[in-house]
């Protein structure tokens, strides 16, 4: 990180910016249904952290309170460092330009093309010329692992995980800090799924994303999570890295880290 | 936040400093192209760089890459270790990267082409679902307990009663209006007594049928095409298909005979409507006696102008549920084809129904009806 040496100098500095993404007893609740009960993380800049779990256990819920994208029943949720409660709404938009949200269906635009839809968040929030702007999105589309006639298409023109890569490239396209995934491979083939695994790596290598990642491909965990959140039952039933995961004596987890799709992902990594 | 991106010419150095960021470069974009670069090569110090992204390092390459082609060497140095990686992603990019593509803008003669094709491609398309249509209707009369029932009282529900509230309110306010401008020009004659006729025929022949008809045209031929475009486009109608269930049995013929009686009794109360709207101003502005007004409209109204107006309706009927349910099967893709669809729904079936209304005056007045 080029700012790491400023973060460093300062003891206070360093708590208050080591964790990118705090949450501190969320509690969510639809009508009577709770959703989550008492979830507390915190993601470390730089990390990749997977949130993972059955379906329905509230995976994406947990995404979108950590992605302003709704408010928790209770619990406080901070990013760099901020309470996010206590912001109006112009604050918490600047917060939103630096983090980039990639959802499950890809929600692009669907009037608009590929490169336009790459091209908005560029246009929006910064005062580049038009052609500065499309060239940063054709990187952006290039970077994302799409083919340069992709970004004339439009999101029904796409396949799948063309659309996903579409997704991905217009979530970074203002190279947020903290990227969202959204289970980025499902439905994918295993060429593309692994190619999205790829693209992860490389762009928090290249632009040091701390990246949130929902997902229930195995595979993913064991290339790329750093750490795994494991939710069951409203709560985090466990915590750790995948090989420690698959070690756990937390039945729950050990009966999803070793069913027999678990198994022969990790039989395939190893 | 940082001061914005700049660049200072000393000799054959070119110094950039502050942040070399999206938000940051706008100003130093815009001075670029008018740079007297230096003659000599030339070498770019990063030093002063506070921080980099990859629109700033795009900028930076592409201004780089612009010089070497003028046949300049460049050099770049004192960059940190994360802006060297980023230069050197950009770097490999570059060049393989084209110019963004240019939405092709079709010209004028070409539009009319495109236009007038697509144009007869939808009325093959309407033909077509029109004839699907009536053998739908031909097989399902020849069996009857095919009809789903239970969803043809479910849309005359949504269709017909839902409605009565609307068409009522309209068509008592049209009764008014028409008795206030008639009857303003009638008592200057004296002629007063004859307002029951200019309401009573005006309404039932003609406004009440319209009025009904293009209520519905709104309320409910569009709530059929935004329905089975929505499903069109979560692929339900395809899993209708994959069941073994006809869509135009399921989704359309219902609404198609929902609709067909819906429409007549819903003019029916509109004629009322109408008639009592004309009533209450003929005996507040005109101070007519309501037992005098009806005993008139009585001697006016035949049965034949009666079923000419409602005669119209299950024609009416016809077009907007076909209308509807066809626009709805156009969707294609996206939700915003929904939307689009919808429109030209509403639009097509009022403009449908104002001409079949027209076509049936001329023939009522050849008929002498």
């Amino acid at each position: 990180m080029w700012n790491e040496e400023r973060v460093h100098n300062s003891a206070t500095e360093l708590s208050d910016k080591k964790y990118v993404v705090e949450a501190h007893d969320l509690v969510v609740q639809y009508g009577d249904k709770c959703v989550l009960d008492g979830i507390s993380l915190r993601i470390r800049r730089g990390e990749v952290l997977a949130i993972v779990g059955g379906s329905g256990s509230g995976k994406s819920t947990l995404m979108r309170q950590l992605a302003l994208l709704a408010t928790p029943t209770e619990g406080s949720v901070r990013l760099f460092g901020d309470d996010v409660a206590a912001m109006n709404e112009k604050q918490l938009n600047l917060l939103r330009q630096r983090m980039g949200v990639m959802f499950q269906h890809g929600a692009l635009f669907g009037d608009q093309t590929v490169l336009e839809n790459v091209s908005l968040p560029l246009r929006e929030h910064t005062r580049l010329s038009q052609l500065l702007i499309e060239q940063i999105a054709m990187l952006k589309i290039a970077m994302s692992g799409l083919k340069p006639d992709a970004a004339a298409l439009f999101p029904n023109q796409l396949s799948g995980g063309m659309r996903k890569r579409a997704a991905v490239a217009r979530s970074i396209a203002l190279d947020p800090e903290v990227l969202f995934l959204d289970e980025p491979s499902t439905g994918l083939d295993p060429i593309s799924a692994d190619a999205i695994d790829e693209l992860v790596l490389e762009l928090r290598a290249v632009l040091g994303l701390t990246v949130v990642l929902v997902t229930h491909d195995m595979s993913s965990l064991w290339r790329v999570a750093d750490r795994i959140l494991f939710l069951a039952n409203t709560k985090i039933a466990a915590e750790g890295t995948i090989a420690e995961l698959v070690g756990s004596d937390n039945e729950l987890a050990r009966d999803f880290f070793h069913s027999r799709r678990a198994r022969s992902a990790g039989a395939a990594d190893d | 936040m940082d001061g914005n991106a700049e660049l200072t010419m000393s000799d054959s150095t070119v110094c950039c400093s502050g942040d070399w960021t999206a938000p940051h470069i706008h100003a130093i974009e815009k001075r670029l192209p008018g740079l007297n670069w230096p003659r000599t090569d030339i070498v770019f110090d990063l030093r002063e760089v506070v921080r980099m992204d990859t629109p700033g390092a795009w900028l930076l390459c592409r201004t780089i890459a612009e010089l070497r082609n003028v046949g300049k060497a460049v050099r770049v140095q004192g960059a940190s270790e994360q802006a060297t990686q980023l230069l050197e992603i950009v770097q490999a990019r570059i060049g393989e990267i084209p110019e963004p593509p240019k939405p092709y803008v079709p010209g004028f003669l070409e539009n009319i082409g495109i236009h007038a094709a697509t144009q007869l491609r939808q009325y093959r398309d309407l033909l077509n679902f029109i004839g699907n249509l009536a053998v739908v209707v031909g097989q399902t009369a020849l069996r009857p307990w095919r009809i789903r029932g239970v969803l043809v009282v479910r849309e005359l529900e949504l269709a017909g009663l839902n409605a009565l509230p609307i068409v009522g309110l309209l068509s008592f306010l049209v009764g008014v209006v028409i008795a206030y401008q008639g009857g303003v020009v009638l008592r200057d004659y004296g002629a007063t007594l004859y307002i029951a006729d200019i309401v009573g025929l005006a309404t039932i022949r003609e406004l009440a049928p319209l009025i009904t008809a293009i209520i519905v045209a709104g309320r409910t031929g569009s709530a059929y095409t935004a329905q089975i475009g929505t499903m069109v486009v979560t692929e339900e109608v395809d899993a209708l298909r994959s069941i073994g269930i006809p869509p135009l049995e399921m989704l359309v013929l219902p609404k198609l005979i929902a609709l067909v009686i819906a429409l007549p009794l819903l003019t029916v109360f509109a004629d009322f409507m109408g008639l009592l709207g004309g009533l209450v101003m003929a005996n507040t502005m005109l101070g007519l006696n309501p037992a005098t007004y009806i005993g008139r409209l009585a001697e006016a109204l035949t049965i034949s102008s009666y079923l000419s107006g409602i005669g119209k309706a299950p024609v009416f009927a016809t077009i907007i549920a076909t209308v509807g349910c066809f626009r709805g099967f156009q969707v294609f893709g996206s939700a915003e084809s929904v939307g689009r669809q919808t429109t030209i729904s509403v639009v097509e079936s009022i403009f449908l129904v104002l001409i079949v209304d027209a076509v049936f005056s001329v023939a009522f007045s050849h008929l002498g009806i």
